[in-house]
């Protein structure tokens, strides 16, 4: 904006650049930025002596203290992941992996996106990683002294015996070599850019890519050591070994896969059909891996056949027609005395039941009760055929999931096992935070309508949910959906105990996100309502189209934070029994003394599953970023 | 039923055919203050009116009131022939006829300029996607903005954000255009081009009620001047007269003080 007399600003025109800032020689840098004044200087030596030292401590915790024994992690990784899901059926758990790979090696190259990285900053990471790997091991202490079985040797006054600092350096020739390459790799890019180094950028996912390819052939070279339980029970400990054939395979497979999907995707990009199937895909990946996941290898597919699909069919075509039928805007009263009859035969269902009078699936009762309340809902939805077809449509997904869930639930047995005592470690982690999440949204985004309805039988409702819920500590809604739950639920009907639970998340993190939605309401302007209404836009059009887009983009930070905190909180299922990752880590491991004695080796486990934890929410973090980035939030 | 045939009578007894809007004695509240002290006004069909008054005295308030975005305590707001009550389909039909221009824009920040266009066109019109875009451009070439289409607001300068949100409203072949006061949020050098597209609309024949202060364009494109004070009008007549020969004190202080 340099000429100020324009009155339409060119947006179009390419900007001058401005010119290109030379990058200062290191010791020029260092004098600017670190000790460009006596105080300045004193902060830099005091701060970098204390990021030293609590490295050192750091280091020196985790390698060559005898203290700790990573093989308790190593040995128990299945544990840790799958709990005590069946050896022999772990082809389901990569199988669901996979879907869920190929689904975002899909996304990623349908909707191009992800940020760059500048070779400069590419080559000042490896630099980095180098130099901190090669400073870390020469700041280990010397290494500790076995006896043959591996036990480390102590003096008379328990001490441990080492070597001495400078001889243990020889053994570390790997760490050296590993740092050497990272820096070599590092200042070769450097060298070779030159001063294009900061004009050549890279994209983050080819980055990603390149950086998980290394790790996972490193697989098939270095030898981090095979350890675990077959599924005959006997065990492996082989520290001189390549991992498991059967870890690095699926692995590997599931890494080129990615890659060739990826490439097909972008061949597919810009096709819309290919788009909403995996849109739908991803919609429906949580159920479909639940369900392979979790069905009974001899599930009775007769009965799923004969009986759930064909009631799943009658409810959905005669439930919509009469539903469509109702909806018509010429059916008056007679449609309100159907919608009064249909609650009537309801009630009966359950009435009959009671007497024994008409013995009845459950499922087909809640299903005369779900057509029931969509019949009360009808006259609602008379203003037009595409209204009309939408809240038929409404009706086949409602009903299908929820007999989907019965379905699933109420299946003889998972896998010989009780769903809530097979599904643990980390995938139950994910199973919760996923189910979660996605049930608690939508849920959130409706209570923070209704708080904001000019209702007033729906606000109410909605705020003192809201207020009770977020009054209450969620190990006690836990404690309650865990205990209380199952006794509400009608005879004949079971939840495992995982379900209802996971209910207890959905509307614990509900109850916040509505919150923090509503914040995202009030800060759309009074002039944007008007302008909608003033277009002629009735209230649900003026909702979906111009109020909701606005305010969930400004509320994504703290929707994010919710997602992130509803993520760790499932951890809390510890104390209620559920054997969730930090259950495993903090007091299976530590009790474990066959096949190997891991007794007390409870810290291990806290930092592992920690990284694992960080490495999640580090994502979701990352990615909130690119997406307030590409919704231009803070910037309208 | 009663009260609906009662006005039905006397809509026909009193609208002329070619009227517009009538309003009869409307009166409006915010909490204690009474903005709208008995408003009565009839605008015809094809007529451009320019509502001239200081602020605060309840010039927007009453064409707010037109489109029900205030909703008015007493008397009565015939648009078209239908009169405005809480019946939601009368509201709903009376807005997609009635098209407003709003001092602030109030385009839809998330959408494109197309978008933004087309959005009322499609869910409430039921046109098409492509007819609505095809109509969309056509404005947009109307408005002399044809190449801003597939930006967003936000990129768009002052004056032509408002030329977008009247291409906004026109998509919906509003038989009357209200203007809230539009230029009055504009840098100087942007006012004429969006006076420009309003005297080219009126020039087309389109109702239009103008809340400005612009007294150029009131002098020169206004069939018929109401000057508001205290929420009542105070005169009403041609721009010669109202310009010339005002005969209320009110008017000539106003004047006086604006001139």
């Amino acid at each position: 904006m340099t000429d100020i007399t324009t009155s339409e600003p060119e947006v179009s025109d390419q900007p001058a650049l401005p010119p290109e800032e030379p990058s200062l020689p290191i010791g020029e840098w260092t004098r600017k930025n670190l000790f460009s004044s006596p105080g300045n200087a004193i902060l830099t030596v005091v701060f970098s002596v204390l990021v030293l030292a609590a490295f050192r401590v750091l280091v020196n915790f985790m390698f060559e203290n005898p203290e700790r024994d990573w093989v308790s992690i190593k040995f128990n990784m299945r544990l840790l992941f799958a709990h005590a899901y069946p050896v022999s059926q772990f082809s389901r758990v990569w199988a669901s992996l996979g879907m869920v790979v190929g689904l975002g090696a899909l996304s990623l190259a349908l909707w191009p996106g992800g940020g760059v990285k500048s070779i400069k900053r590419i080559s000042t990471s490896l630099m980095s990683a180098g130099g901190i790997i090669a400073l870390g091991t020469l700041m280990v202490n010397g290494a500790l002294s076995r006896d043959d079985a591996g036990e480390v040797l102590f003096t008379e006054d328990f001490e441990a015996i080492r070597d001495s600092w400078a001889s243990s350096l020889g053994g570390r020739g790997s760490w050296f070599l590993l740092a050497a390459l990272l820096f070599g790799a590092g200042l070769a890019l450097w060298v070779k850019f030159g001063d294009q180094r900061r004009s050549v950028f890279v994209p983050t996912v080819r980055l990603l890519y390149v950086t998980v390819g290394l790790l996972i052939a490193s697989l098939w070279v270095v030898k981090y050591g095979h350890y675990g339980v077959r599924g005959d029970g006997t065990f492996v400990i082989k520290p001189d070994s390549l991992v498991a054939f059967s870890t690095r395979m699926p692995l590997t497979v599931l890494f080129v896969l990615a890659g060739l999907i990826y490439l097909v995707g972008v061949r597919l990009r810009g096709v819309d059909a290919v788009k909403i199937a995996v849109t739908a895909g991803w919609a429906l990946s949580p159920f479909i891996a639940f369900w392979v996941i979790l069905r009974d290898p001899d599930i009775d597919y007769t009965h799923v056949f004969n009986t759930d699909l064909p009631m799943f069919v009658a409810f959905a075509v005669f439930g919509g027609a009469l539903l469509y039928a109702l909806s018509s805007p010429k059916i008056g009263e007679l449609g309100r005395l159907i919608a009064m009859a249909m609650v009537g035969v309801a009630g009966f269902t359950f009435v009959s039941a009671f007497f024994g009078w008409i013995s009845m699936l459950q499922k087909a009762r809640l299903s005369f009760v779900a057509l029931a309340v969509f019949a009360l809902m009808a006259n609602n939805f008379t203003r037009d055929l595409r209204t009309r077809r939408n809240f038929v449509i409404a009706w086949v997904v409602a009903i299908g999931v929820m007999h989907y869930f019965i379905t699933i639930m109420n299946s003889a047995s998972t896998l010989e096992l009780r769903s809530d005592t097979i599904v643990g470690g980390f995938v139950f982690t994910i199973f919760a935070a996923v189910f979660g999440l996605m049930f608690s949204f939508p849920l959130g985004v409706l209570l923070a309508l209704a708080r904001t309805s000019t209702l007033p039988i729906f606000r109410l409702l909605a705020t003192w949910f809201i207020e009770f819920v977020r009054g209450v500590p969620f190990i006690t809604v836990l404690f309650f959906f865990d205990i209380m739950l199952p006794l509400f639920l009608p005879e004949g009907m079971e939840a495992p105990g995982m379900a209802a639970t996971v209910l207890g998340l959905v509307l614990f993190s509900a109850a916040y996100l509505a919150e923090n939605v509503r914040g995202g309401l009030q800060s759309v302007r009074r002039g944007q309502f008007e302008a909608a209404d003033a277009l002629g836009l009735t209230t649900p059009q003026r909702t979906m189209f111009i109020v909701l887009p606005q305010s969930l983009r400004v509320s994504i930070p703290p929707l994010v934070g919710q997602a992130i905190a509803t993520y760790k909180e499932t951890s809390l299922f510890a104390i209620i029994g559920v054997f969730d990752f930090l259950r495993i880590a903090n007091s299976v491991i530590p009790n474990q003394s066959t096949p190997v004695n891991f007794v007390g080796h409870k810290l291990e486990g806290l930092l592992f599953i920690s990284l694992v934890y960080w490495l999640g929410t580090f994502t979701m973090s990352k990615y909130s970023q690119s997406l307030e980035k590409k919704l231009g939030v803070g910037d309208r | 039923m009663s009260s609906t045939d009662a006005t039905v009578a006397i809509s026909e007894e009193m609208a002329a055919r070619d009227d517009m809007i009538v309003c009869q004695n409307v009166d409006k509240w915010y909490g204690d203050f009474q903005a709208l002290k008995g408003v009565s006004a009839t605008v015809k069909e094809k007529e451009v009116v320019v509502v001239l008054g200081p602020s605060g005295s309840g010039k927007s308030t009453w064409i707010r009131c037109i489109n029900r975005l205030e909703v008015h305590q007493g008397g009565t707001i015939m648009v078209d022939g239908v009169e405005l009550t809480n019946d939601l389909r009368n509201i709903e039909k009376i807005r997609s006829e009635v098209g407003m221009v709003f001092q602030q824009f109030n385009l839809f920040p998330h959408l494109t300029v197309l978008e933004n266009i087309t959005l009322a066109p499609i869910w409430v019109r039921k046109k098409p996607r492509p007819d609505a875009e095809a109509l969309g451009m056509q404005l947009l070439e109307r408005v002399g903005i044809p190449e801003q289409a597939e930006k967003f607001p936000g990129q768009l300068s002052g004056g032509q954000q408002q030329r977008v949100a009247i291409a906004r409203s026109l998509a919906m072949e509003p038989r009357v255009m209200l203007f809230d006061e539009p230029t009055s949020a504009l840098d100087p050098e942007m006012i004429k081009e969006v006076l420009d597209v309003m005297k080219d609309l009126a020039l087309g024949g389109m109702t239009m009620i103008v809340v400005t202060h612009e007294m150029g364009f009131a002098r020169e494109v206004a069939d018929r001047i109401i000057f508001m004070e205290s929420g009542e009008i105070v005169e009403t007549g041609t721009p010669e007269h109202f310009f010339t020969a005002p005969e209320e004190d009110r008017t000539k202080l106003f004047l006086s003080q604006i001139l």
